[in-house]
């Protein structure tokens, strides 16, 4: 048990010292950002993930599920905002080609337009509460079920549709885990032949089909999740995503590879059919 | 055998810290810092996660969340910031 989770750990050790010396060699600040963006959320889950399995400690696995979901969601964001604002302060140098140029791009604004009470929400945020203090007693139960029951009651919720379809979920987290080691190869691949030959950086505006907010949320982040795209910048009214591109070979071909990930995404939000009418 | 493995996991760790460092410290513009603290950050949780194997306790695992947290408040606020100040 502890050598298999000795091994996961290592992965996670090894993914995690390639983002940092992909930190170093990527030659801008928005390719550096690919490289840290993909590998160092990959590699603290996995070394947690081994942690847990190594100590034979279920907490602790169940811990680096919360901590991977935790990063899954922050890592593009931050890399998302961080790349802006590189973008805006003028610091992307040596773009082939650029969409984003004087386009004065409105960023999206989450405005919350309704609020609804979730059970299964509620339930499961007291699961984290409990997870999270590591005891499992009526005391956190409680403690739980208040604080999770304010935050939900105090959230609003972005779009209506936004409904998760149960039966999209394995197949779009299965291609999601897919997509996640092909872009951890990649970026493994680019930095040990440390050849800088192939990048030719871009970025390109993909207006997306599905006119929801979540939809588009959920495609800007497997996007930063996929080899050689980052999400820079999203805007409403038309639901643009502008992403920079690490091996630009033409604004087509980005634009078919970030239609299909949407595809996926909304087919675990809404009803395939209604992606069809649009 | 297995302190062994978990002492090398750490020094390999601690190497791929100082390399995100160098970094750190050349630049040359602010985003370059930030993302690669936010690595070392992440690093060092990952650092945690090993030591808790070893000392087997789940003390650490708390501090590993709290780090995990900081890192992208962190990180979003610089990003904020250079938008701020770099832009009109």
């Amino acid at each position: 048990m502890s050598v298999i989770g000795i091994l996961v750990m290592a992965t996670g050790v090894g993914i995690s010292v390639l983002a940092a010396y992909g930190l170093v060699n990527f030659p801008t600040a928005l390719s550096r950002m690919h490289a840290s963006t993909k590998s160092a959320s990959l590699g603290l889950a996995l070394i947690v993930f081994g942690a847990g399995i190594a100590g034979e400690s279920w907490e602790l696995v169940g811990l680096a599920l919360l901590v991977a979901a935790f990063l899954f969601v922050t890592a593009p964001i931050s890399g998302h905002v961080v790349g802006r604002a590189a973008y805006l302060a003028g610091q992307a140098k040596g773009l082939v080609h650029d969409d984003l140029a004087g386009a004065r791009a409105q960023p999206a604004r989450a405005m919350p337009t309704s609020r609804d009470f979730s059970f299964v929400r509620w339930a499961g945020l007291t699961g984290v509460w409990m997870l999270v203090w590591r005891d499992i007693s009526l005391g956190t139960a409680v403690g739980g079920a208040v604080v999770a029951g304010l935050v939900e009651a105090l959230r609003g919720s972005i779009d209506r549709r936004s409904a998760l379809r149960a039966v999209g979920i394995p197949g779009f987290a299965f291609r999601y885990l897919g997509l996640l080691v092909r872009s951890n190869t990649r970026v493994a691949w680019e930095v040990l032949t440390i050849s800088n030959a192939g990048i030719r950086e871009a970025i390109v505006a993909v207006p997306l089909a599905d006119r929801s907010l979540s939809a588009a949320l959920l495609v800007a982040n497997a996007v930063s999740f996929t080899p050689g795209t980052l999400s820079v910048e999203l805007t409403s009214d038309p639901m643009v995503l502008y992403v920079h591109v690490l091996h630009f070979e033409s604004v087509e071909a980005t634009i078919t590879d970030v239609r299909t990930i949407e595809e996926m995404a909304v087919r675990v939000l809404h009803e395939p059919t209604r992606t069809l009418s649009c | 055998m297995t302190n062994t493995a978990l002492t090398v996991l750490e020094v390999i760790l601690g190497l791929g810290g100082v390399i995100a460092l160098i970094r750190v410290l050349r630049g040359p513009t602010l985003a370059d810092r930030i993302i690669a603290l936010d690595l070392i950050l992440l690093i060092l949780a990952g650092g945690f996660a090993v030591e808790s194997v070893r000392r087997d306790s789940e003390v650490l695992t708390g501090v590993l969340i709290v780090i995990a947290l900081v890192a992208f408040t962190g990180t979003v606020l610089v990003g904020r910031f250079i938008e701020w100040r770099d832009t009109e």
